[in-house]
């Protein structure tokens, strides 16, 4: 937000160039990079990032215990033990599981569904966005047609009934994101292709002979990949906060150690009656500080995609 | 004209290719949609009867037409766990839903247009610097667990408010109207409203403040200014009118996706709600009612999408952070 | 850049988390069969039964040490049924639990109908249980009319399943209940065993103590339906037995009494009759007549428009009105639970009401338990007021009854958050603690802390099993069931899972049948070497921590 607009990022509009395939493409990386650090907010919500990422990738090194394995004690099960006690930081679960390491453990299972999701969802919403804003035409009706369908389709419900047929899994949510949440970046792009197809340098490239795919993927697509990364980081929150929901609801996979089963688990096993607040809290904080970063550092691409904004 | 004729085509359209993938999904993915309704102690005639009955045995392109054609007709099929029209089974809850969502949408505008209007005039101070992150917290919070938290201090712990239902046990009145006026209800609505509102007040805050901002650069606020106007005249006569409208048409597109959204808020606050019945019938695998609730919800989310689509033409609209949904 | 690509190692390293289950079997190095598949321990989801689930992960980790690999996946409960109930050959483990209720105060219920043979193909027996000599002992009991004699016969009969453990019985629950002492004076509230005070009696019984006159009880799940011919939920059933009368009922000491019948007397062996009692109202202001009662006893063999009491009406050869209160009932052959199971079983439905339902459903492939009357009418000593689904249902005192309630209104909420169920009992929001699947250690600490909330606990008639499809490989092999259920540690699932508040279970039996429960049983506690050393005695061999079949024997199908 103190950024100024002096400081035009690679991406803004108008400045599309015609450059080599390399260097729009690093540009194109480097920004994602880049945006992020013009803004205190986006800086924050990167570090917060990193840091689930390290927790994620060491978690078997962080975490004390297996966050599945039921614990002894002297030949009695270890549960409900109060925070700080041994090495459990956050004392065990009502079936003498470790919270902390489930803490840790469930890093994973938050950023596995997140960035998937936003993957997928981004990816599949630039190509069709892509798509349907270069070729228009036909093309350009039908899937937008199928966009209002997939807009028109209440998500939560949705991947409630989705419950309803498959088994209890995580990749449901992915899929379910996959199916309704992608028109939102497909409708962005699509307008936004839609300028940059007109622009000077597509032109040249037409006239020299490149061909259509050449020109979708290696002159529009690299102008719009902001977008899409936009689109992504507000994913990730959303399928996390889905999938605790689903999990709530009784629609998860308790195999899996996740936040929202952690959260069902302590729910169920009325932590809140029991005062068992080290355990009720932190997974609900985890979603909120992740989730948060994620519109940190949508932000800070809006304030430079949408200088309008701004002031 | 044409364009709102245009739009109610295409909100039919969008209708009906919702409950095309709705029975491909419920008659293709289950094994046996009937396995809930068939008993263990049935012949295999009568499983066979009930086939034929709910015209089961016929080809799938002809149950897909009759299917069409009854929900033409207002016709959802009769729910197995209740044994009764899913229509009756659905209506019993319908109002519950909406007004524990109107009643959220009211205090979530409430709050965060005028929030929304202040952290735009406090832009670049430490009000905005807390501001801005603690609102988009409210927004990052799990609602079912921003719900149990609320649920332990204002219920279980302090016990101002009830820890359930919409109306006290055995409670006794005239008419629904007598029953949604009721203090007893308005004390049950507290804590659901709340818990949603505190989820819903992100968008019309960060949308006001963002349309503020806009606004404040134009050419009547900076005259404003110059005839000499302290800066909350401004921004109470000029600016924020203006801002206002586009945050409005919102409220419309917000009742749509609320709908469908507060299933959990629902589940939490045990409120008969739509949401719940949905998540119970897909529990119990009573398909005609889940099919029904979903059916429901979507056809609030699209016409609501239609209401604030012609608004949106006829008031400027603004894109903004956190509404990609 | 960095950033990017440390999200993709991040990606690529945490896929090994979703793979815990999924080693490949190690090649057997030894003499030995192939090794044993994976396997899934079904369970209700936690929500619906969170100690059940809670035992099913500990059953997991016990028999992940004799060599297993078991999962455990949390299903509700149609989903539950579908698999287990309609696929029977398609699962490998699962939970399951038979709850009780007044009529399995005779064992011959759950005894014959999970066993005997008879039952394996769409009864009850879905484990595919089959062994002649406990068929029998399960046929003789049943008609074994001399008290002692059917004792021994049962005694038998448990002893054969303590061998054979078709099933890894758990324990009886010992179900908590609570009600606010303020409201309801104490000793007006009946225990009766094998089923707490959530009984009829306490319903009729219960003084109020104050000006709050409605009894406000809470259900975890939805009621279904609200009908005299169908046997449907647990919570269901609470209610019909309050609206429709029953010639005899189970008394507080588990015996079937005279209840709508002023009395009932034997001729022979076969042949009863019963005395209705007088001037008894439906409540629509009908008189019940013996052509009721007829009614009710022939309706379930009307077409199969009531296929879930027919069984209790099987052994009926005849039912006529011999005088204008008396009913003979002649009976295929001897049946030692008929009072209980059939007398005290079948609701007294009104003829005037359901005749012309019944002749209707006839022509049309649904049966009775389709039909929802809106205004259900019975005798008994409730009457209905309303039914408001995700709600409640409100029943109000028929003060015309022969032994009517002391309170006015019995209402029933619908509550499926336990937590918030808790609260609603310190705020006075319910007064009657009916269904608590929580933890009762927190349930006495709310008491201690509230000052007027009674718990009363009693061991449960019915149980919580763990069990396993005998249809299957190597479930078929007695040596493999005994050290399944040896490697349970029953002392830890009464303490960790059910807080201490269960009995160790080996017998269908519940302890709580004090007569019929066979002691003998009761030795059953596992050590896990007595386990292993059973399975290796078998032929059955760990190689790389895997177990693996017995030699020669190959796996024929497939994990999860």
């Amino acid at each position: 937000m103190a950024a100024t607009t002096d400081a035009a990022p690679a991406l803004g509009p108008g400045i599309y160039r015609r450059k080599t395939k390399t260097q729009r493409v690093l540009n194109a990386l480097n920004g994602m990079v880049a945006v992020p650090m013009r803004d205190p907010f986006a800086l924050v919500g990167l570090a917060i990032y990193v840091v689930f990422v390290l927790v994620a990738i060491f978690a078997p090194q962080i975490a004390p215990y297996d966050p599945l394995e039921i614990l002894f004690a002297d030949g009695k099960l270890a549960s409900n033990i109060p925070p700080l006690t041994d090495d459990h930081v956050l004392g065990t679960t009502n079936l003498g599981r470790d919270i902390y390491s489930q803490l840790v453990f469930g890093t994973r299972s938050a950023l596995i569904i997140g960035l998937s999701a936003a993957f997928i969802v981004a990816a599949l919403g630039t190509l069709v966005g892509l798509l349907a804003g270069y070729f228009g035409g036909l093309i350009d009706t039908i899937m937008m047609r199928i966009a209002d369908v997939a807009l028109g389709i209440p998500f939560l419900p949705f991947v409630i009934v989705l419950a309803a047929f498959l088994d209890p899994s995580v990749w449901n949510i992915v899929l379910a994101m996959a199916l309704l949440l992608w028109p939102n970046t497909a409708r962005v792009v699509r307008s936004q292709v839609l300028t940059v197809r007109e622009r000077a340098f597509i032109d040249a490239a037409r006239v020299t002979g490149s061909s259509t795919s050449r020109i979708i993927f290696q002159h529009v697509a690299p102008n719009i990949l902001p977008l899409s990364f936009l689109y992504g980081s507000i994913a990730i929150g959303w399928a996390i906060l889905t999938e605790a929901s689903i999990s709530f609801l009784g629609f998860g996979d308790s195999n899996v150690v996740s936040w929202g089963v952690m959260l069902q688990d302590s729910f169920l096993s009325q932590a809140l009656s029991r005062g068992s607040y080290h355990w009720f809290l932190p997974p609900g904080i985890c979603i909120i500080l992740v989730v948060v970063a994620g519109f940190f550092i949508s932000r800070g691409y809006e304030e430079i995609l949408f200088p309008k904004l701004r002031d | 004209m044409v364009r709102v004729v245009n739009r109610l085509l295409h909100m039919l359209f969008v209708l009906w290719a919702v409950a095309t993938i709705m029975f491909f999904m419920f008659r293709l993915m289950t094994g046996n949609p009937l396995a809930a309704y068939i008993d263990t102690n049935f012949t295999l005639e009568q499983q066979e009867a009930l086939l034929v009955q709910f015209g089961l045995d016929k080809p799938l392109w002809q149950q897909y037409f009759i299917y069409i054609g009854n929900l033409l007709q207002g016709e959802l099929g009769q729910s197995f766990f209740y044994r009764k029209p899913v229509g009756e089974v659905l209506m019993n809850a319908f109002p519950n839903t909406i007004v524990l969502t109107m009643g959220a949408l009211v205090v979530a505008y409430l709050f965060g247009i005028p929030v929304g209007a202040y952290l735009a005039w406090k832009r670049g101070t430490w009000i905005e610097g807390v501001g801005i992150p603690t609102v988009l917290a409210t927004r990052a919070a799990p609602e079912f667990w921003l719900g149990m938290i609320l649920l332990a201090v204002f219920a279980f712990n302090l016990g101002w408010f009830p820890s359930g239902g919409a109306n006290t046990a055995g409670a006794e009145f005239n008419s629904e109207f007598a029953r949604f006026t009721s203090v007893d209800f308005l004390w049950h609505l507290v804590l659901p409203a709340l818990s949603l509102a505190l989820y819903l007040q992100g968008l019309p805050l960060l949308l006001m403040r963002s349309n503020m901002l806009e606004v404040m650069q134009e050419e009547f606020v900076t005259m404003a200014r110059m005839k000499g106007l302290s800066e909350w005249a401004i921004i109470m006569r000029h600016a924020a009118r203006n801002a206002l409208l586009p945050v409005v048409t919102t409220f419309a597109l917000s009742i749509g996706l609320s709908v469908g959204g507060n299933v959990v808020v629902e589940t939490v606050f045990s409120w008969p709600g739509l949401g719940r019945l949905l998540v119970g019938a897909v529990a119990s695998s009573d398909f005609p009612l889940a099919q029904g609730a979903f059916l429901l919800i979507t056809l609030v989310l699209v016409s609501m999408n239609f209401i604030a689509d012609l608004l949106y033409h006829v008031l400027d609209p603004r894109v903004s952070h956190g509404s990609n949904n | 850049m960095i950033r990017k690509k440390a999200l993709l190692t991040a990606l690529a390293l945490s896929g090994s988390a979703f793979a815990f289950a999924a080693l490949p079997a190690a090649t057997p190095a030894l003499a030995a069969g192939d090794a044993i598949r994976d396997l899934t321990l079904i369970a209700r989801d936690q929500g619906a039964n969170p100690q059940a689930f809670q035992a099913a992960q500990l059953i997991a980790q016990a028999w992940g040490k004799l060599g297993l690999n078991v999962s455990v996946r949390g299903l509700p409960r149609l989903q539950q049924s579908e698999l287990v109930w309609y696929n029977r050959d398609k699962w490998d483990m699962t939970m399951w639990q038979m709850v009780g209720r007044p009529e399995r105060s005779d064992p011959d219920e759950l005894v014959y109908n999970l066993f005997h043979s008879s039952t394996a193909e769409s009864g009850y027996n879905f484990i595919g249980y089959k062994s002649e000599e406990f068929n029998k002992l399960a046929e003789a009991q049943r008609v074994e009319t001399d008290k002692e004699k059917r004792r021994e016969l049962l005694r038998q009969a448990q002893a054969v399943l303590d061998r054979d453990q078709p099933n890894m019985f758990l324990v009886y629950p010992k179900r908590s209940f609570a009600f606010d002492n303020a409201v309801f004076a104490e000793d007006s509230v009946v225990e009766q065993p094998g089923l707490g005070i959530k009984n009829i009696w306490s319903y009729l019984g219960a003084q109020p103590l104050g000006d709050q006159k409605d009894m406000i009880l809470n259900s975890t799940d939805p009621l279904n339906a609200i009908n005299p011919l169908y046997i449907s939920g647990a919570t269901d059933s609470w209610v019909t037995e309050l609206i429709w009368d029953r010639l005899l009922r189970i008394s507080p000491e588990g015996l079937a009494e005279p209840w709508a019948a002023e009395s009932f007397e034997w001729i022979d062996q076969t042949t009863i009759d019963v005395v209705l009692r007088e001037g008894m109202m439906w409540h629509d202001g009908n008189p019940v007549t013996v052509e009721d009662v007829v009614f009710s006893f022939e309706v379930p063999n009307v077409g199969d428009e009531v296929p879930m009491y027919q069984p209790f009406v099987k052994n009926i050869e005849s039912v006529e009105a011999t005088g204008d209160r008396t009913v003979r009932f002649k009976l295929k052959g001897p049946s030692a639970s008929f009072l209980t199971s059939s007398l005290a079983k079948v609701n007294l439905t009104p003829k005037h009401v359901w005749e012309a339902v019944i002749d209707d459903l006839a022509n049309r492939p649904e049966n009775a338990e389709s039909h929802q009357e809106d205004l259900p009418i019975g005798s008994g000593p409730f009457k209905f007021v309303r039914w408001k689904q995700q709600e409640e249902v409100v029943l109000e005192k028929n003060a015309d009854h022969f032994s009517p309630p002391n309170i006015d209104r019995w209402i029933i909420r619908i509550v499926s958050n336990t937590e918030a169920t808790v609260s609603m009992l310190r705020s006075g929001e319910i007064n009657f603690l009916s269904d608590y699947n929580g933890d009762p250690e927190v349930l006495a600490d709310v008491a201690d802390k509230d000052g007027d909330i009674a718990i009363v606990s009693s061991t449960d008639i019915g149980f919580q099993y763990a069990t396993v499809n005998h249809r299957r490989p190597p479930f078929d092999d007695v040596a493999m069931r005994r050290a399944l259920s040896l490697a349970i540690d029953r002392n830890l699932m009464v303490a960790a899972a059910w807080n201490g508040s269960a009995e160790i279970a080996n017998s269908p039996v519940s302890t709580a049948l004090s007569y019929w429960h066979s002691d003998d049983t009761d030795a059953i506690s596992g050590s896990l070497e007595e386990a292993q050393q059973i399975l290796k005695d078998a032929g059955y061999e760990v190689i790389d921590g895997r177990l693996h079949y017995p030699d020669g024997i190959k796996e024929t199908l497939e994990g999860p």
